[in-house]
This record gives structure tokens, sequence and C-alpha cells, in this order.
């Protein structure tokens, strides 16, 4: 993917904190390992020469435990975080190169953000928060209620405009985030971890919510989570984080099929394989003493929704790719991974 | 047994040595102390100069000289002199001094009752406008409707000038880390300051005169402004206002839109505490010319007149109150963001209407009619009031002496007396040797190393001996204070009733000027030594049964219910469990302690206690003396700055995570 084509092209992005951060980048104690970089220079690398392209509509998810440098890196991409060096950019403009006017002018037309801890104000009622942007910008009262109440409908929060922020539940306080973040129409949404406060039940509504909202309305997504089950609902893509790099990036069935290393096998391990990988990682050749049945099945199916047809053949099913055969699979196959067999 | 014994031994063999070597150590100074009684103590005689205290006068009378030609004076202090008098004086014409051809203030009295119960009213509510109206009706009643009213116009003055500076820097404070280290040690050194300190100095550059007393008023509370408007702003939660970077706001932007609208509690709550600490302060300022009620009750305290002094100290407590509860009002009033349904504002609509009316109704008959200006002069209460407190203080100090002179008699003999020929009677080399080694053990060498360089700037000033002899008080009144206030602390730390009742009481306490706490304390104890430390201990046992309640409170639960699972007792679990772990608060406690004692042992000068507040005092009215007065002031910071270092840095050593 090239610049052009991108969305979000992050380049070699840093981001260094302690006495001589320019320093540290390019030298050959970058490459150290985080505890010994603190050591020897007193420095820590948050954000360690990270780069990835976001398609446009395309839902990217950054996971990582707390301290992976995960949260560092997306307040690095909306510069809430000077990053040290590094290039980000958007629709062809360096958002690190961008003035401080011009930063303000992009964080309020091209990219929003949705928080963990939600960071409403609390002595705004929840129409005045959704319209906070558009009232920075200087947008007239009325026109900014106006689309204030397009978003209300839009995130389901009919009803609360006049409510206050703490007459709402934790759920509908992220609605309220959702909608203030939707308000400026932004091409890319920002979201740090923004479902870590709440309940499960509600978590997975959100989640829903948030999925919902993309397929209507088709914005570019960087989405940051510890949760890999979420990671792994919402994301087209997932990128790993560690100690502030990337240990590894691709589709979550790139990750769970080929773990880059024992720390991303570790991550994924107790994920079902079967509800994240397709026929076609299963696929075979058939075997001398196997003859196909007539049935068929394209490859991008996954494992678990698979299964009733595969089961019910009576003999290996072909994997087709369109129309190309993949190879086969029968049911032996199938159970030896919903069975967690490696 | 002899298994079970061996890992005490181990244990802690630190802790167990210093405390050793501190007891040796006062067991060496008390020998030394007695074999050397008397010798090199630097004793002066109070109507005695030294060189320094010479050279001192002759400067403050070379500053006076220049008073009208000196540069400075022409174009920097005489000019915020006449702008602060004229802002003074506007707001005194107000409701307390005859305007320009009237024989009247602005507002009668009646037109001044008015306006206060309306502000009460809109910044709380009517319960709280009516107990307001009540307080002020009270302080004429008490025939004082004029002071009480110069106070208050004193108070307003000094309170709006310390808010046009101290919101703005500490707004600054707020938002730079550059400007929060930059002010932090001018705030620190003002929380330490004891007030007496520099009403002299301020009045040698800006008269005599309610300028310079709120002048002085302004250092003393605009750095409780500051501290408060800073400290709200840190607080608010980080994620909103990232939200608001995030949407693109500009700095002013997220300042007025979301910074200051969720720091505006903390905001109020500094104000309300820049109300108290003005009011305390106007109060003694009477010192340097404020006009109001602190003039009666330092006549009072001069010629011992308990009764009167009872009741202009009445007076000044009904205003703290009043001033306190409705500033409080507001902010619970504050409490929550969302604002009060429709009906309820039609409702309080209505209500500002009407007391709106009935105020200006009020204000013009209070400008036309004699009855609605002048306080009636048949309501005065004054003579019972003072009559009532005088019989009160005879009845106690009679029927309760083992209470008042017992007590007094108790701890002037048992501890005062060693204490201070220990410290002020003994050689000072000796002296400062020992307090050195006394601040090496506690606080480490670089305490000790201030410590040394502090006591030799005291022995120069030639002051060393009324030095000590303050020091000795702060020393006994801060023990006893400490005393009482774990006990109670404990109390309220371990109790919810016990906090429930006390904290309406402590809260009280804290707010009263120490001034007032002097009258009482004189007529119990008379003019003595003891009066000023039981003013001391009174004055700063609220602040000390806060901070070890608080710090008992914080114990972790965890760590209490493992402790009682292992069987301790209710005892045990308070001196093995909670108090060491509490240790940073008590330590804590007691800095605050001392410094609030020593802030208070000053201004007993007035009572009979001598040392350095009397000096203060006296350099204040004899001119030939007002060099050692000014020295004096000077070692009273020098002496409140070596005890708070002294303390820092012993909880600093106390709280370091040990390896």
């Amino acid at each position: 993917m090239s610049d052009n084509t991108s969305a979000i092209s992050v380049k070699n992005l840093w981001q260094v904190f302690g006495p001589n951060p320019e320093k540290i980048v390019g030298s050959p104690d970058a490459s150290l390992p985080r505890a010994e970089l603190r050591e020897k220079t007193g420095n820590t690398a948050a954000v360690r020469d990270v780069s990835f392209d976001v398609a446009p509509g395309e839902v990217f998810v950054v996971m990582g435990l707390s301290g992976s440098g995960k949260s560092t890196l997306v307040r690095c991409l909306t510069r809430l975080i000077e990053p040290t060096a590094g290039s980000v950019v958007m629709h062809g403009e360096d958002v690190l190169k961008a003035t401080d006017a011009r930063l303000r002018e992009l964080r309020r037309t091209q990219f929003s953000m949705v928080f963990q801890n939600f960071g409403l104000l609390p002595h705004r009622k929840v129409i005045d928060n959704i319209a906070f942007a558009l009232e920075v910008n200087g947008v007239s009262k009325e026109k900014r209620h106006a689309r204030a109440n397009e978003v209300i409908e839009l995130v389901g929060l009919q009803g609360f405009a006049q409510a206050y922020p703490e007459q709402l539940s934790g759920g509908m306080q992220q609605r309220v985030g959702l909608a203030r973040a939707l308000a400026v129409d932004p091409e890319v949404l920002f979201l740090d971890e923004p479902f870590s406060a709440l309940d499960p039940l509600i978590r997975r509504d959100m989640q829903t919510e948030v999925m919902r909202l993309h397929k209507e309305l088709g914005k570019t997504m960087v989405f940051i989570t510890h949760d890999l089950a979420e990671a792994l609902k919402v994301g087209n893509r997932i990128a790993i984080m560690r100690d502030g790099a990337v240990v590894q990036m691709g589709t979550a069935e790139e990750l769970i099929a080929h773990p880059a290393d024992d720390y991303v096998a570790d991550f994924t391990r107790d994920v079902p394989k079967s509800h994240v990988l397709t026929v076609r990682t299963i696929a075979r050749p058939l075997a001398a003493n196997e003859t196909a049945t007539d049935r068929t099945i394209q490859a991008g199916t996954i494992i678990r929704d698979a299964t009733a047809a595969v089961l019910e053949a009576n003999g290996p099913v072909a994997v087709l790719d369109g129309t190309n055969l993949v190879g086969y699979i029968k049911s032996r196959d199938i159970l030896q991974v919903v069975g967690g067999g490696s | 047994m002899t298994v079970r014994s061996e890992p005490a031994l181990v244990a802690a063999p630190k802790k167990i040595r210093r405390s050793w070597l501190l007891a040796i150590l006062f067991l060496v100074w008390i020998v030394l102390a007695r074999v050397t009684k008397g010798k090199a103590t630097l004793e002066l005689p109070v109507p005695e100069n030294t060189k320094f205290t010479t050279w001192a006068g002759d400067v403050a009378d070379s500053i006076r000289g220049n008073r009208t030609d000196g540069a400075a004076f022409k174009y920097f202090f005489n000019p915020i002199r006449e702008f602060i008098d004229g802002f003074v004086t506007i707001i005194r014409e107000f409701i307390a001094i005859p305007t320009g051809n009237s024989s009247i203030p602005v507002l009668g009295w009646l037109g001044v009752i008015a306006v206060i119960g309306f502000i009460v009213y809109a910044i709380s509510y009517i319960r709280m406008a009516i107990a307001a109206v009540l307080l002020i009706f009270a302080c004429g009643a008490l025939g004082l409707w004029t002071d009480s009213m110069d106070t208050l116009a004193m108070t307003l003055a000094a309170v709006i000038l310390s808010l046009a500076i101290g919101i703005p820097v500490g707004i600054w404070a707020g938002l730079s880390d550059r400007a929060l280290k930059a002010v932090t040690p001018i705030l620190d050194l003002a929380q330490i300051l004891p007030t007496l300190v520099y009403l002299a100095p301020l009045a040698l550059f800006f008269l005599i005169g309610p300028a310079s007393a709120t002048i002085a008023t302004m250092v003393y509370s605009i750095p409780i402004a500051v501290r408060l408007t800073a400290f709200g702003i840190r607080g608010v939660p980080v994620s909103p206002v990232e939200a608001g970077t995030s949407m693109g706001t500009t700095t002013r932007q997220l300042l007025r839109k979301v910074q200051l609208p969720m720091a505006s509690r903390t905001i109020i709550l500094g104000i309300n505490q820049t109300v108290m600490a003005a009011l305390s302060f106007v109060v003694i300022a009477a010192l340097i010319g404020a006009p109001g009620l602190g003039k009666p009750v330092v006549e009072a305290l001069i010629i011992r007149n308990v009764g009167e002094g009872f009741v202009a100290g009445l007076a000044v407590v009904l205003i703290a109150i009043m001033l306190d509860r409705s500033t409080s009002a507001a902010i619970q009033k504050e409490k929550s963001f969302v604002p009060p349904s429709d009906a309820d504002r039609k409702r309080r609509k209505f209500g500002l209407i009407i007391g709106g009316i009935l105020t200006i109704v009020s204000i013009v008959l209070s400008r036309q009619l004699a009855w609605a200006a002048y306080f009636p002069e048949q309501i005065n209460v004054s003579d019972k009031v003072a009559h009532a407190a005088d019989s009160f203080i005879v009845w106690v100090t009679e029927n309760l002496e083992f209470l008042t002179a017992g007590l007094s008699k108790v701890v002037t003999v048992g501890v005062l007396n060693p204490l201070e020929s220990v410290l002020s009677n003994s050689p000072w080399f000796l002296t400062v040797t020992m307090i050195t080694l006394i601040s090496l053990i506690l606080g480490g060498i670089r305490s000790a190393f201030i410590t040394v360089v502090l006591l030799l700037a005291i022995v120069a000033s030639g002051l060393w001996f009324d030095t000590m002899i303050t020091f000795t008080q702060t020393i006994v009144a801060t023990l006893l204070t400490m005393a009482v206030g774990v006990v109670l602390g404990v109390w309220i730390g371990r109790s919810a009733r016990a906090e429930r009742m006390l904290r309406p009481i402590l809260d009280a306490g804290q707010t009263l000027p120490a001034f007032v706490y002097l009258i009482p304390m004189l007529g119990f104890f008379g003019p003595s030594r003891f009066t000023a430390i039981a003013t001391g201990i009174v004055y700063s046992i609220p602040i000390v049964v806060k901070i070890v309640g608080q710090g008992i409170r914080e114990v972790p639960t965890t760590m209490i219910e493992a402790a009682t699972s292992a069987g301790s007792t209710k005892w045990q679990l308070i001196t093995k469990v909670q108090l060491p772990a509490a240790k940073k608060s008590l330590l804590l406690a007691t800095n605050q302690g001392l410094i609030f004692v020593l802030a208070v042992v000053v201004i007993g000068g007035f009572v009979g206690a001598g040392g350095l507040g009397y000096l203060v005092i006296l350099g204040g009215s004899k001119p030939q003396l007002q060099g050692k007065g000014l020295v004096a002031g000077f070692s009273i910071l020098l002496l409140g700055v070596m005890i708070d270092r002294i303390a820092q840095y012993t909880v600093a050593r106390n709280s370091a995570p040990k390896h």
C-alpha cells in the first residue's frame, strides 16, 4: 500500500521519554530492550519504530497489554503527545509537520477520538458535549445543535439530549463519547480502549454498535484494545504491540495460524481456532484411500460455520477458492481443530 | 524461648540505635546544662540594644526619612499605597465610614443587612441568608456595628485584591509546570511565616494605616488563593482535557470551557479559605492601623480587660461563622453539575425578585430615615455579655482552680521551667551544638547543616536568649498539642461517629483567628507564659487532629484485617499497626503543629509570654526599640524556617523507600 491509497500511513514512529530523547532514535541504543535502555540512558522508549498503513474504511486494531505503548501510540497519531521522530501521513498530509493552527483545524474536521474514561464534560448537557467540537470551531448554535441531534439519533441517544453525563450509565456515556466523535463527520476515528471501563454485557452491545456504525458510515477506524476477543470481533487487521514495538501485524487468521513468536502465540492460545480460522488453513490434498464427495465449500468460510456441512457429508469436501480447487477437508479435520489439537 | 527471641534481636537495629542516641544526647545535655547554668546565655535586658539592633533601627529611620523623596517611594511604594488606600476607602464608605458630605456611609445598617442577606441568598440558600442576617445583627447588638462593618470592609477589600492577583497566578501555576516551580518556594515560605513577622516591615514601607494592613493581609491570603486555584486546575481529570484538545480547542477555549468549569468547586473552596485567612489577618492587622474589631481586641488584651475583649472577640467569631458558612454553602450548592429542575429555578427566580425588591427598599430607607441608618442604640447587650464573660471566668478560676491555676502550674514547673533552663539558661554554644546534633540524628547531614547556619544567624542577631524563650514555649505547646491531638486523631480515625461529632468543632476551630483565642485564655490563666502555650495548643489542635485522623483512616483495611485475624487486641492494633503505619502523617502533623504553635506563641507576647513576640510588639510602640523589634521579627522567621526544615527532612527520611 502506498501513501496515496492509505487513509493513514505511519512510518518509523518513535516516542521516547527522558532527558535526551532525540539522541536515542537512530543510535545503536535504540535496539536495546526497554529496561536496558532506561538503565543505560535514563530514557524510556514508549513507541519504537512503528510503521503501518490503514486502508480507507478499514478497522485497524492495535492490541497489547498495559504498558505496551498502544495508548501512547494513538496519542502520537493525534499529537496529544508529540512523537520524537517519524511521520504520520493522513490523506497526503504529514500530521507531525502541521502548525498548531493547522493541527487544530485537522482535529476539528478530519479526525476525532473516543476515550477509555469517556472524557465527557460534566458541566455540559449531552447535546452540548456532542456539539463541542463544532462549538470550538465557531459553528452557530442552531447549526451545531441540528447536527448534534442527527448524531444523537445515529447512536441511539434519543431523549437524552438535555441530560447531564452524570445522569447516564457508563454505556450511555460512551454513546455520548461516540456521538461526539462522529459529530464533525471525521475521516478517521481513533478509539482508545473505548469499552474497557464497561461491564462485559454492555461492552458486547457497544462492540456490536461500533460495527453497525462502521457498516453504515464506513469510517476508517484505529481501535486500541487489550482484549483479543474484542480485537478479533471488530478488526480487519490487528497489530500486536509489546514494549513499544509492533511484534506482528496481520488478519486474525494470520496471527492465529502463524504466530510470529511465543508472545503472540501465548496471546492467541485461548482463542477457539475454529472461530477464527478459515477452512483454507486446514485444506489438504486427497489421501490415496479417499474418494471425494460432490460437496464443495468456499475457502474463506470460518471453520465453525463450515462444521455442519462437513459433518453431514460422508467423506472429504472440496475447498474452493472461487472455482479453483484448494484442497479437501473432512469431518476429522474439523474435529481436530474444534477439539483443540494442534 | 531462646530460639524465638533471636529474630527480635536482629530486627531494626538502626531504629533502636537512633532513639538510644537521642536519649543519651538528652542526658548529656541536661548534665552539661546544669553544670554550666547561667553562663554565656547572651541574655539582653529588654530596654537595651546591641550594635546590630541599633543599626537596624537606623536603617528603619533612614527608610522612613526617604518616604517623600526617595525614588523607590515616589514611583513604587507610594503609588501602590495610594491605590490601595483609595480602593479600601471606597469599600469602607459603602458600609463603614461616612461618605463625603453625608454623616453616614452609602448604606445604613438596614441596607447593609439587606444586601448581605440578598448576596448570601443568591450564592446559597434562604436558611443561610436568614442566619447571616441574624449574625450580623448580633454584631450590632454587641455595640460594635461600625467596627464590625470596618472589619467586613477591610476583609472584602483584601479578598477582592487577593483574588484579583491570586486566581490568575493560580491558573498560570495550574497550567505551566515552570510557573508552578517558580511560585512553590514562595508559597511554602508564606505558609510557615508567622503573621506577626511582616507587620512591622510592611508598615515601614507603606505607613501605618488601612493600606499597609490590607497589603499585609494580601501577603497572607494570596498564597492560599494561588495554591487552591492551581490545585483545582491540576485536579481536573486527564481525559476531558485530552478530549477537549483532541477536538481542536485553543488553549483559551480549553481553559474557559473545560478546565475552569471543572475546577470551579476547588476554586470556590479557595475563595472560602482566602476569605477566612483575610478575616483572621485583618483582626491582627489592627497592630498596624487596620480599623475594625481588631482594635478593641488589642486594647482589651493590653489592659487585660477580659470582658470587653470577649465582646469584641465574639463579634469576630460571629462574622467568621457568617463568612465561612455562607461560602461553604456556596460550595455545597456547586456539588452537582446538574442544575436544578425548571420548577426549582422558577421558584428561585421569584425569590430573587422579591429579595431584590426588599433589598432596594431597605437601601432607600437606610439612606432616608435615621432609625434605618444608625444602628439602634437601645439594642445593646455588650455590657451584659461582658459581665457574663467576666463572671464565668471568675467562677471557673475560683471553682475549677485545679484546671486553671493547677494546670498552668504543673506545666510551668514540670515542663516549661526545666526545658527553659536547658535551652536558654545554658551557654549558647552548648545549645547550638545540641540542637544541631538532634537535627543530625533526626534529619541527616543536610538538616544539620541548615540548622547550624540558622542558629548561628540567630546568635549573630543578638537576640539568642529571647529566641530560646520562644523556642521553649513552642516545643512545650507542640508536645502537649501532639499528646492531645494524637489521642483525638486516633479516635476520629477509628470511629466514624467520633469523626461526625468532632468534625464541625474542628472546622469551626480552624476558621477562627488566633488572636481571638487569647482572650478567654488570658481570663483563665492570667498574663503568663502558659497563656501563650494554652492558646497555641487550642489553635493548633484542630489541624493536628485532622491530619492524624486522616493518616489513621488511610491505613489499608487489609493490614488491619490481617492483624485482627492474628488476634491483636484493640490496643495492640493501635500501637503496633495503625500508629506505625501512619507515621508519615504523625510527622506531618508535628510539623504543622510546630508552625501553627509558633505563630500563636509569638502573639502571646501580648499576654506576658515574653520572648521574641514581646520584642516585636514593643518595637512597634517604642521608637528607640524599633530596630530590636525588626530583628526579633526576623529571628522568628529564622526559627520558623529551622523548625520547618528539620521537620521536612525528618519526614523525607522516614518516607524514603528502604533498600
